[in-house]
């Protein structure tokens, strides 16, 4: 369009919304900008002293760089390879195969949900610490062997634990492909003469490629990404990968400049990863033939491989959902925690450890603070969201195209990284240490969920739709409120509710910017564990458990919320 | 007083013109918009309605200006006052029909027992009383397309835009509803704008029709004249049941011309001379199918404009049976209302005369420019 056309364009009604974009924008663009500028400067705090690259200096002067950056990538690259071929594996069994007791895994989309991360961490440290851990405990009452078999703070450990959390992402990744597979790709090959076994591996598995790539690669940017297994589980064991040295930086030595600078080469690790990610979901889309909808899928009988298969997912259902849960339950009702307390479950139960945390007026506060702030945050992210989604596809302002770049930039930005970022910011102001801060961070953090499930919603929705509004009298807020917003509800319910359960349990966007006098119930969780209060860490886990089921049944039953994460 | 009124509206995308300086005016009535897909036709609509922002030109409706770029005027959709019928209706999935028709009147804040005698009135009009408690997915194609026109009239403007409103119908509705449009919008009394790719309907429906391409007007004539004498030799080839050849007029006489056609071995017709000023020269001519005759015989002496051929094939189409004919390197479809018996005696393949009376042919003098 020309100028004089654009001119006359933006007057109708694309001010508001573009107005609100460009704060969102700049809100998300800040924390961002700070992170990298800083890593530029050398000095204290905000004051500026030099633009330099001492601080990258330092970051590959230290002899440690290499081992992080290999720790990390096999970090990743273990939990992601775990998570997304058990996961395929549960997803072909299910989609596929006559496996008895397939419903179990077929719940467990929900599982996720339930259990905050760090609940997972202090679970698997509990069963697999090198010395108190329960089943190292048990190695040695009954087969005598005092060498600790399992550790909790290894690699291996490590992977395990965030490997299992990557197994949902895997599954609903490759279901839908095994789920839409045409049958007659498979039907020609046994006609060529192929027997199912060998069609399978021949046509089936290579088929789902893509899909796997795409879902390991984006649990691979979980893992790069990931905050508590890292610093719960890999500091003690002094395995150190750069969300860890992150953290240290800033919560140790309060090292910003540094902070940053290894923030920056974390940042490049994730914009690689991404960049992989854009290109397997390219690649994917080629493979259009499994794609299709509307097949019956034909389930093989595998004959007696099916007790081999009942048993993966009987293994799976116990390590990965009921053994950890139940751990957690356990410890949480036992005086305190040490193997023989345990054992001797359930002789000496006692409730004094959820009296202890409720006792606490910083627990208490932490989970009203969580609650309410997410609340808060989930409807002012997902309003946001679609405001920016509907600017960039509904008005018809000039250069919007730009909110869909800053849109989706934090996803590129570790939420720790991004705390760093607003630590900087409100350090020395009365902002630091409140609730605001915060909730900024949750905000930017958030962002992008909100922004890409509207966008994608408002795309699904005929343009004409609008346009009806439009010529039959209705202005830009006439739209949004009557038309765009009414027929979004169901993605909007699902965002909510899913910014809600990550805001609750985070720790990782909170962790730096809360400090004493501030309290966030899932870091108040996390000092508890670092100190050494594991009982009383379990029985306030149980406590956030116990109000994520009841959301996910609100939601379940009330709003009749489908789950697919 | 013209309820249209277009000046000079163009309008880019990127290198490629959707609108080349599209100026008309429209008295009133229905007024079609017919062309190939992407003449546009359908971004002379939206610019029309506010929909699209042209680069250039002006548009009035009735006597006030909606859009001028050049004086920086741009009257937003919602302040136009006309209907609109989307192509994919745009029913809005989470509002009843009641609602879906009062929309324009409850935003415009009528009194509540106004909206609905008015809503019910032209729910009554598209014959569609009794449903407006229905939600849009509970209705056929059909139903929905009277939705769609019942609330773009309600607001009684002065204009409504159709946007290929029955191209989602299939082929036997389409027909009924488009005998019972054009019905609706005369009983209505408002004048209406109507895009189509569909020359036939174009031609049920509206008064007049405008022929797009490329973003240019072609022609802008009544349907009838349109048929008869096309303007422009893609006008002739898109309405269809015709044969195009080039030709060379070799002399002009009293309203006749003779024109030699080098794809029918350089043959000559005689025809009339068109209405302009016409002096010669090189010039497309156009056939109709339906105004041809065949025989296996030559036909009698003084019959002019006698071609000799040979039948290549032959369809049957129910009432109507199109006879390809081969003359030189032309292959010439003649349309008769029945299997011609004289014909059917040599069948495929054999040789056979064609008559074309002098009606059957009009001549388009070649443009200047092109």
């Amino acid at each position: 369009m020309t100028w004089k056309a654009n001119r006359l364009a933006l007057r109708q009604g694309s001010i508001f919304p573009l107005c609100a974009s460009a704060v969102a924008g700049v809100v998300i663009m800040t924390p961002i900008l700070v992170v990298l500028w800083r890593s530029f400067t050398s000095g204290k705090l905000g004051f500026t002293v030099a633009i330099n690259v001492d601080n990258y200096l330092r970051v590959f002067a230290d002899k440690d760089i290499w081992p992080m950056l290999s720790n990390s990538v096999i970090y990743a690259g273990g939990s992601a390879l775990l998570g997304t071929g058990l996961g395929g594996l549960l997803a072909w069994i299910v989609a596929r195969t006559n496996t008895p007791g397939k419903a179990l895994v077929e719940l467990m989309p929900l599982y996720p949900l339930l259990m905050p991360p760090i609940m997972k961490n202090i679970a698997w440290i509990l069963l697999l610490a090198p010395k108190s851990g329960i089943l190292n405990g048990m190695l040695e009452q009954f087969l005598g062997i005092t060498y600790p078999v399992f550790n909790a703070f290894s690699m291996a450990g490590m992977i395990w634990t965030f490997g299992i959390a990557c197994v949902p992402l895997g599954y609903l990744f490759l279901l839908p492909v095994f789920l839409s597979f045409d049958p007659s790709l498979e039907e020609s090959a046994y006609i060529a003469g192929s027997r199912p076994i060998n069609t399978m591996l021949k046509i089936t598995f290579p088929l789902a490629i893509p899909a796997f790539i795409s879902a390991f690669v984006l649990n691979f940017l979980r893992a790069l990404r990931s905050f508590e297994t890292p610093v719960l589980q890999g500091t003690p064991g002094n395995i150190k990968v750069f969300v860890s040295r992150v953290y240290d930086s800033m919560a140790l030595e309060f090292n910003t400049g540094l902070a940053t600078a290894y923030s920056v080469v974390l940042v490049i690790l994730s914009v690689l990863t991404l960049y992989f990610y854009v290109r397997a979901t390219r690649f994917s889309e080629r493979y259009a033939t499994i794609t299709g909808k509307g097949y019956r899928v034909r389930v093989i009988d595998i004959g007696p491989w099916k007790y081999v298969t009942f048993a993966a997912v009987s293994l799976y259902f116990l390590a990965g959902i009921a053994i950890p849960f139940v751990v957690l339950i356990v410890v949480s009702i036992i005086p305190y925690f040490d193997y023989d307390t345990f054992m001797s479950f359930p002789s000496h139960m006692a409730l004094n450890n959820y009296r202890t945390v409720l006792r606490h007026a910083s627990f208490l506060n932490g989970l009203r603070n969580s609650v309410l702030l997410s609340i808060v945050i989930a409807v002012i992210t997902v309003l946001a969201g679609i405001v920016m989604a509907f600017t960039i596809h509904r008005t018809r302002a000039f250069g919007t195209k730009i909110f869909e770049f800053i849109g989706t930039l934090p996803l590129a930005f570790p939420p720790l990284v991004l705390s760093v970022g607003l630590v900087i910011i409100f350090v020395g102001t009365p902002l630091y240490n409140s609730l605001w801060a915060l909730g900024l961070g949750l905000f930017v953090a958030y962002f992008p969920y909100a922004f890409r499930n509207a966008s994608g919603a408002i795309v699904n929705i005929h343009k004409e739709l609008d346009e009806a509004a439009w010529v039959h009298g209705a202005k830009w807020r006439h739209v949004f409120f009557k038309i765009t917003l009414p027929i979004l509800k169901p993605a909007v319910g699902g965002a909510l509710f899913y910014i809600f359960i990550e805001a609750i349990r985070n720790v990782d966007v909170a962790v730096l910017l809360t400090a004493p006098g501030l309290e966030y119930g899932p870091v108040t969780l996390f000092e508890y564990f670092r100190v050494g209060q594991w009982a009383e860490a379990a029985a306030g886990g149980v406590i956030y458990l116990i109000i994520l089921i009841v959301a996910v049944s609100v939601a379940k039953f009330a709003f009749k919320m489908k789950f697919s994460l | 007083m013209a309820i249209l009124k277009v000046e000079g509206v163009t309008k880019l995308y990127k290198d490629l013109k959707a609108l080349d300086n599209v100026s008309f005016e429209f008295e009133k009535g229905i007024l079609a918009f017919l062309g190939p897909s992407g003449c546009g036709k359908t971004t002379l609509l939206r610019s029309i309605a506010g929909l699209e922002i042209p680069d250039a030109g002006s548009i009035s409706i009735g006597d006030k200006v909606q859009t001028s770029i050049e004086n920086g005027v741009l009257i937003p959709p919602y302040s136009r006052e006309i209907g609109f019928v989307f192509q994919s209706y745009a029913l809005w999935p989470h509002m009843t029909v009641f609602k879906n028709v009062a929309f324009s009147l409850n935003l415009r804040k009528f009194p509540k027992d106004e909206v609905r005698r008015r809503v019910l009135a032209s729910l009554d009009l598209v014959g569609l009383g009794g449903r407006e408690e229905r939600y849009p997915s509970q209705l056929s194609g059909g139903q929905q397309q009277r939705v769609a026109l019942a609330r773009s009239i309600v607001l009684e403007p002065r204009l409504i835009l159709l946007d290929e409103p029955l191209s989602n119908l299939d082929a036997k509705l389409r027909e009924e509803m488009r005998v019972e449009l054009k019905r609706l919008i005369r009983k209505v009394g408002i004048s209406a704008l109507y895009v189509t790719h569909d020359q036939e309907e174009a031609f049920v429906i509206s008064d007049k029709v405008i022929v797009m391409n490329a973003g240019k007007i072609l022609q802008y004539d009544s349907p009838d004249e349109l048929y008869s004498h096309p303007s422009d030799p893609f006008v002739a080839s898109f309405i269809g049941h015709s044969t195009l050849v080039e030709g060379n007029v070799l002399k002009v006489v009293a309203g006749e011309c003779v024109v030699q056609i080098p794809e029918f071995d350089n043959a000559t017709l005689i025809c009339l001379t068109p209405k302009s000023s016409f002096t010669g020269g090189p010039c497309s001519v156009v056939i109709k199918n339906g105004d041809l005759r065949l025989s296996n015989e030559k036909f009698s002496a003084d019959a002019i404009n006698v071609l000799e051929g040979t039948m290549t094939s032959r369809e049957y189409r129910g009432g109507l049976t199109d006879h390809r004919v081969q003359i030189g390197t032309k292959e010439v479809v003649v349309t008769s209302h029945r299997l011609c018996p004289m014909i059917s005696i040599n069948g495929e393949g054999g040789k056979i005369f064609l008559c074309i009376d002098k009606s059957a042919i009009s001549l388009i003098p070649q443009r200047a420019s092109a």
